[in-house]
């Protein structure tokens, strides 16, 4: 039976073609010069497409990540099939790939999305039903559903992948290709459906005026907790759930929830913990905003705004995610010498310290390089576009390419799967609840909590020594 | 169990339970209301700044442009609200290319010999050259500060856009005269944005002797175009914060990042004896909760009393909404600001919600282009004190 890209990302060896970190510098350098070039050709606002606009560039680089992750997560390839994968030069591969790509985002966005839902049930999908209505012009039509569709976007970010990597696919695990992607497409579709109407359609329902009372509620029900009107706050945390998503399966393998053994108990704690640590992140990074800026003020602009603040948080955590799979796919998940729990802990605390480096980087040089301004907040400013374009052509690069040309994909032999499984299972099993863990994890838990009170005392005079922003 | 293997499960046990306390700290803490006493109490500085007895401000013209769709389609069209203002080929820096492939440079040398003196062959040739000439309108105010004394001093708040339509706006409210005869102190120019700025040569064509302030964080263009303009003044770059000007008024530099490659605004306070605070803007990027927020932290005035404000206030300059802008809508009203002279970029949609939420909006005369009376148009005034 054809098994198209079953495992394929599992079963494939990538063999380094140079020794020590070559290869990674040579990955990073090449792939920073593919995202300056392409970054020139379709986002920046003085290239050729110029498509940050800033929505329209972020609603079509949300979705590619989105087709990616459809592409080989949810249908494993389908209907590339296994030996074509396995054969076929990286740079064939991966143009036929990004090609199939970005023709299923353009039918899904034109299509889907502009063509059927915004001619026949929510206007603000189609530019030209918003167009139609007084006072909007065609630039802000554009843009406002390019927003809805974006925001759409944000969630499936998270469901999407949070469906194989949290629920194993299940129920769906043991069919093949295509039924098992049709199936979990459509429930991810069918939950980001749910969860788009109770977030973000609210938000689309006030951006009108008048309010839309009858079609959504207005004002939105999170507005006294959240300090806003605004959908941002949601934005806030599906980002979060987006990002952790990829830690829970990248830097961390699972870990915690790998030892977990009943598999429904398993698979529900990783799809439920996944939000309670994105939540936890959510309330952690506004915070941090609180102590470095100064209260939030409602109903200004910018840096002091909660609706900014929000977004900020979604900024920020994407700045953890660059690091992390860096760290996944070009450092092969180093370090793997420890125990998984020491192992988790060393990536966690390096993409930490990285991200830090690259947010300070970022803010400090971005504007002389990717024509955007110097600055924290802008209201046409979303560090998300460089971040998640950066990660895109990562991703093309890592599943679609197999690291060409600083690796060599070799496909395992059965005897390595084994072994590799066998590894994988005998970490998990290493981990046990003795009594001694038992205290350990006392005694971490009071460690981490110190450690979180010491870095809030310590946040806001961190901030005044760093000058983050050039004068 | 070896002592090296219990060492290893403590260790392992206290990584994941420093993950499970860090995080469970940042989810339960984090957004708690215990937060808040953490905050730093900063308190406010009170810095005097004086006292006037009344501001006038006379609307030069507040109609930046005259047709949204036109000028929206232009920024859609060159690539969006990122995009250099200097790239768009607007006036007066077209370069007969199209849209999105202007430049200064290229702009500036086809007019610069006609800077100052002739703005009509300048203007003739931009129109030629540049997409939607007849769009350019401009921002531009009188403002005349009554001193304690009685003796009553001028300034002018920015330059607009078009010369033509500068032109006209500056001799229907008789500020050609005024320039001529040097009764006007000084410009204040709020930010580098072309309908505020690009119309210098109005003013310099009258005198070009003028005392100028522009905030720090000009772009090389924008420095550049006050020399090329003809300007023969003293020139200050306020640097960003609080700069004292006269007894009763003050301007304040906001280092913010704004659409089209803008950067810093400058708006003006002024203390109102018996009254309170006024504040006057250009389009007050910074937002004008922040704005009456600083001076809260910044200033000592009169009453402790937020009195006015006038200017654009930046909120749905492109008749566009969001959200946030319901937030101020729904905010505003803690602030206790007694008159409220809006236009230009407030947007109507956003002054129309004012009224509707039963703050005191001044309203205008929609006259001479301005569309709206739910504002004050072109050739109003509104006087505080």
């Amino acid at each position: 039976m054809e098994r198209y890209g079953e495992q394929y990302l599992e079963e494939r060896k990538l063999v380094k073609r140079w020794a020590g970190p070559v290869p990674a510098i040579v990955s990073l350098v090449l792939t920073l010069a593919v995202f300056y070039l392409t970054w020139w050709i379709f986002q920046d606002p003085r290239g050729l497409m110029r498509m940050y606009t800033p929505y329209i560039g972020y609603m079509y680089c949300r979705w590619w990540l989105i087709m990616m992750i459809w592409m080989v997560y949810i249908f494993d390839f389908w209907p590339f099939k296994r030996k074509w994968l396995e054969t076929a030069h990286p740079l064939v591969k991966g143009t036929v790939l990004t090609l199939v790509s970005v023709a299923i985002l353009l039918a899904l966005v034109k299509g889907f999305f502009e063509g059927l839902l915004g001619n026949f049930g929510l206007a603000y999908f189609n530019p030209e039903q918003l167009e139609k209505l007084p006072g909007v012009t065609s630039f802000f039509a554009v843009e406002y559903a390019a927003l809805a569709i974006l925001m759409f976007a944000a969630i499936a970010s998270w469901l999407s992948p949070a469906w194989v990597v949290a629920m194993e696919n299940a129920p769906w695990q043991k069919q093949g290709q295509p039924v098992r992607g049709f199936s979990i497409l459509m429930v991810t579709f069918f939950l980001s459906t749910v969860v788009y109407f109770v977030t973000m359609h609210p938000h689309m329902g006030i951006l009108y005026h008048p309010w839309q009372y009858f079609t959504s509620i207005a004002p939105p029900y999170w507005e006294q907790f959240a300090d806003t009107v605004s959908g941002n706050f949601h934005v806030s945390w599906i980002m979060c759930c987006t990002v952790v998503v990829w830690l829970v399966e990248t830097i961390w393998e699972r870990y915690p929830f790998n030892l977990i053994r009943h598999d429904w108990t398993r698979r529900l704690a990783t799809f439920f913990g996944i939000i309670l640590i994105a939540l936890a992140m959510h309330f952690f990074l506004y915070f941090a905003q609180e102590l470095t800026w100064g209260e939030a003020v409602r109903g200004t602009r910018r840096a002091f705004a909660p609706d900014w603040r929000w977004l900020h948080v979604g900024e920020m955590a994407i700045f953890f995610l660059v690091p992390a799979l860096f760290l996944t796919f070009y450092c092969d998940s180093w370090p793997k010498k420890f125990s998984m729990p020491v192992n988790v802990a060393v990536r966690t605390v390096i993409s930490l310290v990285a991200a830090v480096l690259l947010y300070i980087l970022y803010y400090k040089t971005s504007h002389l390089f990717l024509g955007t301004q110097k600055g924290f907040s802008h209201p046409q400013q979303f560090p998300m576009i460089p971040m998640i374009w950066l990660i895109n052509i990562w991703l093309a690069h890592h599943w679609f390419m197999d690291n060409w040309p600083a690796w060599k994909m070799v496909p395992k032999t059965q005897e390595e799967i084994d072994a590799a499984h066998a590894a994988k299972k005998a970490q998990v099993d290493e981990v046990r609840m003795t009594p001694r863990f038992v205290t350990g994890m006392g005694a971490g838990v009071a460690m981490g909590v110190a450690f979180y009170a010491v870095t809030v005392w310590v946040l806001p005079a961190m901030y005044q020594i760093i000058d983050i922003i050039p004068k | 169990m070896s002592e090296n293997i219990k060492r290893r499960d403590f260790l392992k046990g206290a990584v994941t339970g420093a993950g499970v306390g860090v995080l469970g700290a940042m989810g339960l803490y984090s957004y708690s209301g215990a937060r808040k006493s953490l905050f730093t109490k900063t308190d406010r500085k009170m810095t005097d700044i004086g006292t006037c007895r009344k501001v006038k401000v006379t609307n030069i013209s507040e109609t930046s442009w005259f047709n949204n769709q036109t000028l929206v389609g232009d920024i859609k069209g060159a690539g969006g609200l990122l995009v250099d203002q200097y790239s768009y080929n607007w006036p007066p820096f077209g370069n007969g290319k199209g849209l999105g492939k202007g430049s200064y440079e290229a702009g500036m040398a086809m007019i610069k010999e006609y800077l100052p003196h002739d703005l009509d062959k300048a203007w003739e040739i931009a129109e030629a050259n540049s997409v939607n000439p007849e769009n350019a309108g401009g921002y531009a105010a009188l403002l005349e500060v009554e001193e304690l004394s009685g003796n009553t001093r001028k300034f002018l708040l920015d330059s607009g856009w078009s010369y033509k339509w500068m032109d006209e706006c500056f001799k229907r409210e008789g500020i050609d005269k005024m320039l001529e005869n040097r009764e006007i102190e000084a410009l204040f120019i709020s930010h580098e944005h072309f309908d505020h700025y690009w119309g210098l040569p109005v003013t310099l064509k009258y005198d070009p002797t003028i005392t100028i302030y522009i905030p720090e964080g000009f772009y090389p263009e924008g420095k550049q175009y006050i020399k090329d303009a003809g300007h023969t003044g003293k020139l200050v770059a306020v640097k960003s914060g609080l700069c004292k000007h006269i007894p009763g008024m003050a301007s304040y530099v906001f280092p913010i990042p704004i659409i089209c490659r803008v950067y810093g605004e400058q708006s003006l306070y002024f203390n109102i004896k018996d009254k309170g605070l006024v504040s006057v803007t250009g389009c007050c990027h910074q937002g004008i909760i922040r704005f009456a927020e600083t001076a809260y932290n910044e200033l000592k005035y009169e009453k402790d009393q937020c009195h006015g404000i006038y200017g654009g206030l930046h909120i749905s300059p492109f008749d566009d909404w969001d959200p946030k802008y319901d937030d101020l809508v729904i905010s505003l009203e803690r602030y206790g600001f007694e008159r409220i002279g809006c236009n230009h970029c407030t947007g109507v949609l956003c002054a129309k919600k004012f009224i509707t939420a039963g703050y005191p909006v001044v309203e205008g005369t929609a006259r001479f282009r301005s569309k709206d009376k739910a504002y004050l148009g072109n050739g109003d005034t509104i006087t505080f004190g």
